[in-house]
């Protein structure tokens, strides 16, 4: 019977779904008689898009308009 | 990232464009794909001038090796891909000051092996909302800045940039076992330190 512990290390592959089928059983059992087991893998994977989300980024303007002249330059210059 | 895995019929015209010399259409990939590349190369050297050069490099090898590009994959992926390497070589030459492994928070348990606390408040939804909040952002960007420096590029080049364990592999000459086992790593600390920032807000209220 797996633990908290063993449970937690193996969320990741569980949910790449790249799981034994005999551990993901082992796991599901722990899931079903631990709630904040549930509510630690819900807030698990909920957190690669809130770190995406809060990571997101857009190249200012004056970068853009830079890198357009640079791009020209270097093309002209090399054909 | 499902979407840029496949080739855009509109990007793939403009390659067959660009792949016969004309500029207007190649430059019209760049203002396509530019915001991304930008992205990954400032979220992975946090420098907004290395950025910039990044992006300008990526672009300038996509445009030397047009012709070697196949179109059977996305060109969005495939600039990518070299945007991360450029990014990843840049990164290898800077002297980072290195935060220790032992830094890395995780979830605490008791001898059992049982979780020591109990989420107190299920935030997952949130991440289900379009808008974050700025705070929150804030208290993301700064956990992230604290990850070892192995740990933050496996965790920006797989959950952030969507490119796969094997093509981190392939950047990063690392093992799956390891970039998996520093991602999982990764996520468990980032999850401590967004659940430590809701809980705040908790006791706040």
């Amino acid at each position: 019977m797996y633990n908290c512990k063993d449970s937690i290390n193996l969320l990741m592959d569980y949910l790449d779904g790249e799981m034994a089928p005999e551990e993901a059983q082992h796991l599901r059992e722990h899931l079903r008689g631990c709630a904040p087991c549930v509510d630690f893998l819900r807030t698990y994977r909920a957190t690669p898009g809130l770190c995406k989300k809060a990571m997101a980024q857009r190249m200012p303007q004056e970068v853009a308009d830079k890198l357009t002249e640079y791009l020209r330059s270097k093309i002209k210059s090399a054909s | 990232m499902s979407d840029e895995l496949v080739p855009q019929p509109e990007d793939q015209q403009l390659l067959a464009r660009s792949q016969a010399g004309d500029m207007a259409a190649f430059e019209a990939l760049v203002g396509a794909h530019r915001d991304r590349v930008f992205g990954l190369a400032l979220r992975m050297t946090r420098s907004e001038a290395d950025a910039a050069e990044i992006t300008q490099d990526t672009f300038m090898s996509a445009y030397q090796h047009l012709n070697d590009f196949r179109g059977d994959a996305a060109f969005g992926s495939w600039v990518h891909r070299i945007a991360a390497n450029h990014a990843l070589m840049r990164l290898r030459h800077r002297k980072v000051v290195q935060a220790a492994e032992e830094e890395l928070k995780g979830p605490e348990f008791t001898e059992r092996g049982s979780l020591a606390e109990y989420p107190q408040q299920d935030w997952s939804r949130d991440a289900e909302e379009k808008a974050l909040d700025a705070e929150l952002g804030q208290a993301i960007q700064q956990a992230t800045d604290r990850l070892p420096e192995g740990y933050r590029e496996v965790f920006l080049l797989k959950d952030v940039e969507g490119l796969s364990y094997e093509q981190i592999a392939e950047l990063t000459g690392d093992s799956v076992p390891a970039i998996k086992s520093r991602l999982h790593r990764a996520r468990l600390a980032l999850r401590e330190a967004i659940d430590a920032f809701y809980n705040r807000d908790h006791r706040v209220e």
